[in-house]
């Protein structure tokens, strides 16, 4: 069984059919792009394999688990990290901390260790700490630990979103348009992280993505969504042929 | 103005303190503020005073009793008054109704054990007084000081230093996104609500003492509201200066204007706050989200 399976997945609200028969099989290492013009569903799509919503019908498996109707937490906790459209850090909080916060979860200490520095708390605040140094300085963040994540650039912002879901130890990686709003320069610098990452860590990783240069360079397989619907899927190359994936950009030609 | 008087002040400020930390922390976590937390505190002293108190047991079993009842309450009104209306994502009138009704329930249920009568703590103490110089104070505020900056210390220590706080902040700032980095924002709800009842348990048994023991007792509660307002809704070190900035003003209002007078420029100064500072002395981080 694959990392992760979504098998058929539907979700409507009101009369809005937003997915409609949506699956998709991700293994270690795949990159799997998700376009398609907006409100074509793709976020939906993230929410709807994170926990966010429950989908209509179909089923959710991640890593062999049925994950369809869990919690969210929970969902997260067995291995899913994700990153979102507007980026979502804690205002407020250290990078470190924001970072932390998805170790927290895993650190495994009793509530007297939580009140009193227990030796087995103290080695776990540890691991946290080298963890999330480790993450950080993969996404190139490692000298901002310190720094609040809303006085820092658009580029830098991004990638701690993605250092803190990588620190909830994911076996798959949902990215949501980890491009919007970069110049060309850090959109080039992005594509070689998730490149890097895929490689080292070894998760699925699904993306969103509307620039399509990036999706098309890193992609194994690309998903074409049009108004909830699956249009195509295939490699970049059969993609950018395929006739109805140019009429959903283009629009059609008389 | 004397010394002693400012002393006064801030031993009422250190109540004040935990009544508006306690307001503040669930008003961080659920945006909203929280109106049954009077009465809780008032449930709380009466609870402790028939358990504990009125058999003798000393002071600090009696805190510890008020704590735990304080706990069990709050966790009690999450359950009933507030899981359903997180689940929901309703909007915030409904905790405004929510927790005003549980407020009436508590009060209520209090009026009918005890009716409008005064109760009167037991005096902890042999010795009413220290006197340090020319100065005197009761020792009930010196002990009411203390333990209070003691519990607000250890709070600062938790919400700063332990998984358990940058979880706590993580959900304030964003519930929906702490849950997809794995925090069970209902946990942390929870423990919001535990924490927020033992603070209003304390501070209920220290104003039953300071004053005297009546269903309505929990009516004080506004008190800690200013002084979250002056601090900045929502800031937990705004909430504490604001509350030692509210008692010293108070008892210094109360020698120059006496009693009458004194509460009216309390809330003179309250609404000069929200004219000038809305945000409060912190400028704290409550903002809309995007």
């Amino acid at each position: 069984m694959a990392l992760l399976e979504v098998k058929n997945i539907h979700k409507s609200f009101g009369g809005v059919k937003a997915i409609q028969d949506f699956s998709i099989e991700a293994d270690a290492g795949e990159i799997h792009g998700i376009i398609g013009p907006n409100g074509a569903g793709k976020t939906t799509i993230f929410n709807t394999i994170s926990g966010v919503y429950t989908a209509d019908s179909g089923e959710v498996y991640l890593n062999g688990t049925q994950i369809t109707k869990l919690e969210q937490y929970k969902i997260t906790r067995l291995g899913m990290g994700r990153t979102f459209q507007n980026i979502r850090l804690f205002q407020g909080l250290t990078v470190q901390e924001n970072v932390m916060c998805a170790f927290d979860p895993q650190s495994r200490y009793t509530v007297l260790g939580g009140l009193l520095p227990t030796p087995k708390r103290l080695a776990e605040e540890k691991r946290g700490k080298e963890l999330c140094e480790k993450y950080l300085e993969i996404v190139g963040m490692k000298d901002y630990l310190k720094e609040r994540p809303e006085n820092l650039s658009y580029g830098m912002q991004r990638r701690i979103e993605i250092a803190r879901a990588l620190m909830c130890e994911p076996k798959t990686l949902l990215l949501d348009e980890p491009a919007a709003g970069l110049n060309p320069t850090e959109v080039g610098e992005l594509t070689e992280l998730i490149r890097r990452v895929s490689k080292q860590i070894g998760f699925a990783i699904l993306l969103i993505e509307h620039r399509l240069e990036l999706v098309m360079s890193i992609s194994d397989l690309i998903h074409v969504q049009n108004f909830g619907k699956t249009i195509a899927v295939g490699t970049p190359d059969e993609v950018r042929q395929n006739q109805e994936v140019i009429e959903a950009y283009l629009g059609k030609e008389d | 103005m004397s010394l002693q008087i400012i002393l006064n002040g801030i031993a009422t400020g250190s109540v004040y303190a935990l009544i508006a930390t306690g307001f503040a922390l669930i008003f961080n976590v659920l945006k909203f503020s929280n109106f049954s937390h009077g009465a809780t505190m008032t449930a709380c002293a009466f609870i402790s005073y028939f358990l504990v108190a009125d058999k003798g047991l000393g002071l600090f079993p009696t805190l510890l009793a008020a704590g735990a009842a304080g706990a069990v309450v709050a966790l009690f009104g999450e359950f009933v008054g507030f899981r359903r209306i997180l689940k929901n994502h309703s909007s915030a009138t409904y905790f405004f109704v929510s927790s005003i009704t549980l407020g009436t329930l508590y009060e209520g249920l209090v009026t009918i054990r005890v009716g409008s009568n005064f109760f009167n703590f037991p005096s902890f103490f042999n010795k009413p007084t220290i006197g340090i110089g020319s100065l005197v104070i009761s020792t009930t505020d010196v002990m009411m000081f203390i333990i209070s900056v003691a519990v607000l210390l250890v709070l600062a220590f938790v919400i700063q230093n332990t998984r358990l706080g940058r979880a706590l902040r993580a959900v304030s700032f964003d519930r929906d996104t702490a849950q997809l980095m794995g925090i069970n924002s209902t946990r942390m709800i929870q423990s919001a609500f535990v924490i927020s009842g033992v603070l209003a348990g304390i501070a209920g048994v220290f104003l039953g003492i300071k004053y005297t023991l009546y269903p309505s007792l929990g009516s004080l509660v506004v008190k800690g509201f200013i002084a979250s307002v002056i601090g900045g809704l929502g800031s937990l070190p705004g909430a504490i200066a604001g509350a030692f900035l509210l008692g010293i003003l108070e008892t210094v209002l109360l020698s120059l204007l006496g009693s009458g007078y004194s509460t009216i420029a309390t809330f003179a100064v309250m609404l000069l706050f929200l004219l000038i500072r809305p945000q409060g002395i912190a400028g704290s981080n409550v903002q809309e989200k995007a």
